[in-house]
């Protein structure tokens, strides 16, 4: 948790002195009549670097240990985030009924291990009611895919 | 209509465990997209007490809360549901709710339209004073460790500066990248850090079904248990309402703080922790009467109390509704609909939850393998249709992963909402008022309303300050 901590308070330090610079740089301090866009963002920066020099030497008492997930955890968590931005870099590609149910029958089957029929009718069903509800109630427009149109 | 769909919706998503009113909030906003603002609000208000409701349902049945604000009622709750009066448990609940919401809503008719009148007044310093005020503290008690609070909420207020500033027409922070122009949403950003954060982070255990043998024959409780609690609830509603009504503290402290007064003023106090049903019906009522009252603050100056307001008001810009007190003056219709759709929302919720409570049981069995990622993808279509742009949902992905770490690490995702919600406001005022003083900051302390403000956002600032002072000058035992 320490050790956490301490990296958290050194990339916000970095970030921060960055974002202070970045505004000091690029934007205005003070407008003709008042504050410009370089004013909060720069207090901002500063307030920010402030804070994560504090967590950085603030003596934490308690080491709590196993913060990170453990490895089959760990593991589970980076595959669903995984299937996850896959799904949704393929949404132009695939369109949104057929990338859900892909999307829906890789992950069920993977976390469940579910049958090969419950895990396609949830991803079938899902897919249906998702369009029933957003692209024909709600008119919103969804990804089509390039190969099917609904 | 949209009150009724509402209350069911927001029930079923706050039943589900891991799922609190502010991700369900966040999570359904999106289906409100397509409908007027007035039905849209209506629907949501009643999503939100539906979730708050969904939240004791979890809490009583599995020991699990769904949101912060049912913690407390796990601890005797879940003794009833041991003791196999889950029934009454849930049906005190429910009623203890619908007294303090209904009383809710009428006070919240009461006092709104005061409020905005003397908010009227407010220059941009009173603004901002009470914009700093909001912010430091929610920042305050969102966390145990108040300095994670304040990382989150400065953090909040940089992602808060991306995008095209108000005054000057700079587009800021944006790398070039268009879509970064016009800043960061806060709805990719809500549904990332709540709802796909909450998901990852209960990736981590291994699925398992949850088992829940129990049947509701009866769902009313008894004369017995009614005699028992009706001072618990009227002591409930009063605190709730009086608590929530304050910026910053929402329905999870006045629970806290019902629950406590109950067990002091109890004839009996060695019975909390073991089955009272005082226990369950003081906060559940407080926790309604404080979920109602944060929308005084909300409407009323714009000013959300809680996450879930914080939320709300931001699916009111969205709608080009600017909370605060001209929100009375111009859109009376608006807002007396919402008042009104309030109040059905709570004869729905009664109803709903006593005869409905089997269904949500059922519900509760549905196992996590299939539950997560049907929420994914909630998550994923909900941040799409805020524009119809993939770009929203690759943004919601990225917060999904800083919420994870937030969570793990100890870090407020309120605090970082609620802070990208009120940033470009509160720069506003704060450049305006700067403006105003010819750039003396004298001006935010020699306004009266201003000063008080000013200072009770400071005091909030110092107080933890000072806590972490002393324990670093004291001895080391």
């Amino acid at each position: 948790m320490r050790n956490a901590d301490r990296i958290t308070a050194v990339l916000l330090l970095i970030v921060s002195a960055a974002f202070a610079a970045g505004a000091l740089k690029f934007y205005k301090w003070w407008g003709h009549d008042g504050p410009g866009s370089a004013f909060l963002p720069f207090w901002l920066g500063v307030v920010m670097a402030c804070l994560a020099a504090l967590m950085l030497f603030r003596s934490s008492k308690e080491q709590l240990a196993g913060w990170m997930p453990k490895d089959e955890a760990g593991k589970r968590v980076l595959v669903v985030l995984g299937v996850t931005a896959a799904f949704i870099a393929l949404l132009k590609v695939l369109g949104m009924v057929v990338g859900t149910a892909l999307f829906l029958i890789v992950l069920v089957r993977y976390l469940g291990r579910h049958r090969w029929w419950v895990t396609i009718a949830i991803a079938l069903a899902a897919a249906g009611l998702n369009w029933l509800v957003f692209v024909y109630w709600l008119r919103v427009p969804m990804p089509e895919g390039m190969f099917w149109t609904f | 209509m949209m009150a009724v769909v509402g209350v069911l919706v927001g029930m079923l998503i706050g039943a589900l465990p891991g799922i609190g009113p502010p991700s369900g909030v966040a999570l359904l906003l999106p289906l409100t997209f397509g409908m007027e603002p007035t039905s849209g609000i209506i629907m949501l208000a009643a999503m939100y007490a539906g979730t708050m409701y969904g939240g004791t349902i979890t809490s009583v049945l599995i020991n699990t809360p769904g949101e912060s604000a049912s913690v407390v009622t796990c601890l005797d709750g879940y003794q009833m549901a041991l003791q196999g009066r889950a029934g009454p448990a849930l049906g005190i609940a429910a009623i203890g709710s619908f007294i303090a919401g209904t009383i809710g809503v009428v006070l919240l008719m009461l006092v709104s339209p005061l409020l905005a009148r003397w908010a009227l007044s407010f220059g941009p310093p009173e603004t901002f004073a009470l914009m700093l005020l909001g912010l430091t503290t929610v920042t305050m008690l969102a966390g145990e460790d108040p300095l994670k609070g304040y990382i989150s909420m400065v953090l909040g207020l940089m992602l808060a500066m991306v995008g095209f500033d108000i005054i000057s027409g700079d587009a800021r922070y944006g790398f070039g990248v268009t879509e970064l122009m016009d800043g960061i949403d806060f709805l990719p950003a809500a549904i990332g850090l709540f709802g796909l954060g909450e998901v990852l982070a209960g990736a981590e255990e291994k699925t398992s079904q949850m088992k829940i043998s129990l049947r509701l024959r009866d769902v009313l409780p008894s004369l017995a248990d009614w005699a028992q609690s009706k001072w618990a609830i009227a002591r409930g509603t009063v605190l709730g309402f009086l608590v929530g009504v304050l910026p910053g503290a929402g329905p999870t402290v006045a629970s806290f703080l019902s629950y406590t007064v109950e067990k002091k003023v109890s004839k009996t106090p060695e019975r909390f922790g073991k089955g009272a049903i005082e226990g369950v019906a003081a906060p559940e009522s407080a926790n309604n009467a404080a979920a109602t009252a944060a929308m005084v603050p909300m409407l009323t100056l714009g000013i959300p109390g809680s996450a879930t307001t914080a939320i709300m008001l931001g699916g009111l810009m969205m709608w080009g509704l600017r909370p605060g007190p001209l929100l009375f003056e111009k859109n009376p219709e608006f807002v007396w609909g919402l008042i009104a759709s309030q109040y059905i929302a709570n004869v729905m919720l009664l109803i709903a939850s006593t005869a409905l409570i089997p269904l949500f049981v059922r519900a509760l069995r549905i196992p996590y393998s299939i539950l997560m990622p049907l929420i994914i993808l909630f998550c994923v279509t909900g941040a799409y249709s805020l524009k119809n742009n993939v770009f929203d949902v690759g943004q919601m992905l990225v917060f999904g992963v800083v919420g994870y770490f937030m969570k793990k690490l100890g870090y407020s995702p309120a605090a970082l909402v609620l802070a990208l919600v009120l940033g470009p406001l509160a720069e506003r005022a704060l450049r305006q008022s700067l403006i105003i003083s010819d750039a003396g900051v004298g001006i935010f302390f020699t306004r009266p309303i201003s000063a008080v403000l000013m200072l009770l956002a400071l005091a909030a600032i110092a107080v933890p300050l000072a806590k972490w002072g002393r324990s670093v000058l004291s001895p080391k035992p």
